[in-house]
């Protein structure tokens, strides 16, 4: 397939932090989610599905799992002669020393010098920590229609949290007027997903003065996106209708992963025509014992389940012995319940043992509980 | 790095599973879901270290060529290594003709130009795991000229019915080949699986070509028992041949107890295969799923027991499937009882509302087919 003109930079050098021991020793692109993938499957299989054939991952924050799983950029096709997927974190130059990107402008600028080597037209920036399906391509027509200089994607978010997000605040025709971050008083409930595509010469003249500026805080939402009103560039918002979730907290990553269960649920993982690829894990379909109880539930290939399972997530690997009951819960990979053992709205982390007879998480809970270390239970 | 090349050979004119065989050779076959047949020899060779397979192939190549793409999938180095389809144009003239003999001398020159020193032969309609590493090294130290595998069963009366049987004397040689006539209940069932050397095999080939034109590379084995020194060497764990209809539902069928499975699958051997990228499988309210096997992508409403469900199927609310193995892209309807069936893939069950076979006879329902 011939290039599209569209180089991607996803950014995913985030921590996570408030996803607490999942992000210990992983970023947050690297996350499990919904049973056989991580979350940075999403922005890189939307690549691949959307034609584009570059794609660099910008990596930071313990990145020695998320660079090896991205290198393999044949797990989403992204393997053709003139395709690839190249990781990017921060490196030393013979004109700069070794310096973390500061911001996620910032990360862009020090790999100027990459994405000059495809001298692209537009460049695509997304979050490495998003989980949605949206064809870029599509996108990309709007931006060119328009004749922006930049177009941001953004999403109708309920009102009342519109002080959450980066809001847009735009015309009839689309065209932006004032962007807020985090405002108090909303003027509307266009929040901005972390998508922008621009045109790179600008982009990249911008980024150039934005590095020798010592009041910036080299992030695209603070400072490109505002300067580029300020002079009065043509900036439009394209609005993306569909599933988007933002999972910073255990709760919203538990949150997101239940959204599966519901029948004909948006995010639609089935679609034929959209596939979400991950890595090919060599594990046996999954295997239900003779009192096994199966009720309302996500369930992926290396799994064995003797027991009950009722509106629970459960990731490749994962086991649930004979009398064990798992309720309202995510198992993420390798996770086991062990014999009569409960987990009742719980998000038990990769490779945790859940003993005999112990019980975890309760019903009534305000919040969800992450099991990240062995429960015991009886010997 | 292995020192031998690896075969892995078509099922003979002895073969013969009804229904699915129509569709695709037995190596394409669908196997607990998610695998085809032919995984289990690759993937043994490619974890025994085997860097070079050839896959013969003599009729309706269209889903194995797919299945096996570059062989990527199989962990097989994509420069020093390969996996090589040969085909036989051998199958227009008539099956008599359509040999492995045949299918070897027509693709004499891409054996004769591997530099490898020896040949490790397995079979596509068989499952099982074995190390052929340990085969190789063994049979090198025996000095034998042939070794081949066997599978000690005591239920040969009644199974392994096409397959062929090894007589053994005490030192493991073998002294003849037969045909399991199906009169005694202990036998030694051929593996189909040999090693020797390059040189042996091509000689042994030639041989078989000048002899007859219907010869089978077993035919001249069994012609050359006296003459040349052939070990038997036994194999432990899940075997089973996928010979005719019913050996096909029951391999599939045994394995839904995971204490047989774990005869066949150990996380040290991984079975390879090819991605469909398909999503979990999503259970609603009111699903009932027991002792069964369930492969991704399916959505599942109603009652699933004691069954295989392969890749992306389907079934609705108020259906039953019971004791079927069934094959990827599968929809069983509303209220439709399925029950001691084959269903082949792309089947839809949808208007017969009971479409239940004898145990003793599982019937098949024919791909792509609406019922």
């Amino acid at each position: 397939m011939k290039q599209n003109n569209m180089l991607a930079m996803i950014l995913a050098g985030g921590r996570g932090s408030r996803l607490h021991e999942l992000t210990k020793k992983v970023a947050k692109p690297a996350v499990s989610y919904g049973g056989k993938y991580r979350i940075i499957d999403f922005p890189l299989s939307n690549c691949a599905n959307s034609g584009i054939d570059i794609v660099g991952v910008l990596t930071q924050y313990e990145s020695i799992l998320l660079n090896s799983y991205v290198a393999a950029g044949r797990r989403w096709g992204l393997d053709a002669k003139d395709s690839g997927v190249f990781v990017l974190p921060p490196r030393e130059k013979s004109d700069a020393n070794l310096d973390v990107y500061r911001g996620t402008a910032d990360a862009i600028s020090q790999n100027i010098d990459f994405i000059d080597t495809y001298s692209p037209e537009y460049l695509l920036i997304l979050s490495g920590d998003h989980i949605y399906k949206m064809n870029y391509a599509k996108m990309l027509a709007y931006h060119r229609e328009c004749n922006a200089d930049a177009t941001i994607a953004v999403i109708e978010v309920p009102m009342k949290e519109a002080s959450r997000f980066g809001i847009m605040n735009a015309n009839e025709d689309g065209r932006i007027v004032e962007f807020e971050e985090k405002p108090e008083h909303p003027k509307s409930n266009l929040a901005s997903m972390g998508i922008y595509i621009f045109n790179w010469k600008l982009l990249r003249k911008m980024l150039l003065t934005d590095m020798k500026n010592e009041e910036s805080n080299h992030d695209f939402g603070k400072d490109i996106i505002p300067t580029m009103l300020n002079d009065g560039k043509s900036l439009y918002a394209y609005k993306f209708k569909g599933y988007w979730k933002d999972v910073g907290t255990i709760d919203s990553l538990w949150e997101a992963n239940m959204d599966l269960l519901d029948k004909n649920n948006e995010l639609d993982l089935n679609d034929k025509t959209w596939k979400i690829y991950t890595e090919d894990v060599t594990a046996l379909p999954h295997y239900v014992g003779a009192d096994a109880v199966i009720d309302r539930a996500f369930i992926t290939q290396g799994c064995v389940i003797d027991g009950e399972v009722k509106n629970s997530v459960l990731f490749t690997g994962a086991k649930v012995a004979p009398g064990a009951k798992v309720i309202d819960s995510v198992l993420m990979p390798g996770a086991e319940v062990a014999e009569g053992a409960v987990v009742t709205r719980a998000l038990v982390a990769d490779g945790i043992k859940i003993g005999k007879n112990a019980v975890v998480g309760s019903a009534d809970s305000k919040n969800i509980e992450l099991v990240a270390k062995r429960v015991k239970g009886d010997e | 790095m292995s020192k031998a090349f690896g075969i892995i050979n078509f099922a003979g004119n002895h073969i013969r599973v009804d229904g699915l065989q129509e569709f695709r050779p037995v190596g394409a076959f669908s196997f607990l879901g998610r695998y085809r047949t032919i995984d289990f020899p690759i993937s043994n060779m490619s974890n025994s270290e085997i860097e070079n397979i050839q896959v013969y192939v003599r009729q309706k190549p269209r889903s194995l060529t797919e299945h096996l793409g570059t062989g990527r999938h199989y962990n097989i180095n994509s420069k020093r290594g390969g996996l090589n389809i040969l085909f036989t144009e051998h199958n227009q003239i008539g099956d008599i003709y359509s040999t492995d003999i045949a299918a070897y001398m027509e693709n004499m020159d891409c054996i004769e130009e591997l530099h490898f020193p020896y040949v490790v032969i397995a079979p596509s309609y068989m499952v099982y795991t074995a190390d052929y590493s340990v085969f190789l090294k063994e049979h090198i130290e025996s000095g034998a000229d042939i070794s081949m595998m066997y599978h000690s069963v005591d239920n040969a009366k009644e199974s392994f019915l096409n397959c062929y049987t090894l007589n053994i004397n005490k030192q493991k040689g073998v002294l003849s080949i037969d045909p399991n006539h199906g009169n005694a209940k202990n036998r030694n069932i051929s593996m189909d699986t040999y090693v020797m050397t390059k040189e042996l095999f091509i000689e042994l080939v030639k041989k078989a070509h000048k002899m007859s034109s219907m010869y089978t590379f077993f035919d001249i084995l069994n012609e050359e028992c006296e003459e040349l020194d052939i070990r038997a060497v036994p194999h432990r764990g899940y075997f089973a041949a996928i010979s005719d209809f019913n050996s096909y539902y029951h391999a599939n069928i045994d394995l839904i107890d995971l204490k047989n499975a774990s005869g066949l699958f150990d996380s040290d051997w991984p079975i390879y295969t090819r991605t469909n990228d398909s999503c979990p499988t999503q259970y609603f309210e009111g699903s009932q799923v027991k002792s069964s096997v369930i492969s991704n992508g399916c959505l599942i409403e109603g009652t699933v027991e004691n069954s295989i469900i392969g890749r992306g199927c389907t079934i609705k609310p108020g259906a039953i499937v019971r004791n079927c193995v069934v094959s990827a892209d599968v929809t069983i309807g509303k209220g439709v009882h399925a029950e001691n069936l084959v269903i082949d893939k792309h089947a839809r069950l949808v208007r017969g509302k009971r479409v239940i076979a004898s145990p003793e006879k599982p019937g098949y329902i024919k791909r792509g087919d609406a019922l």
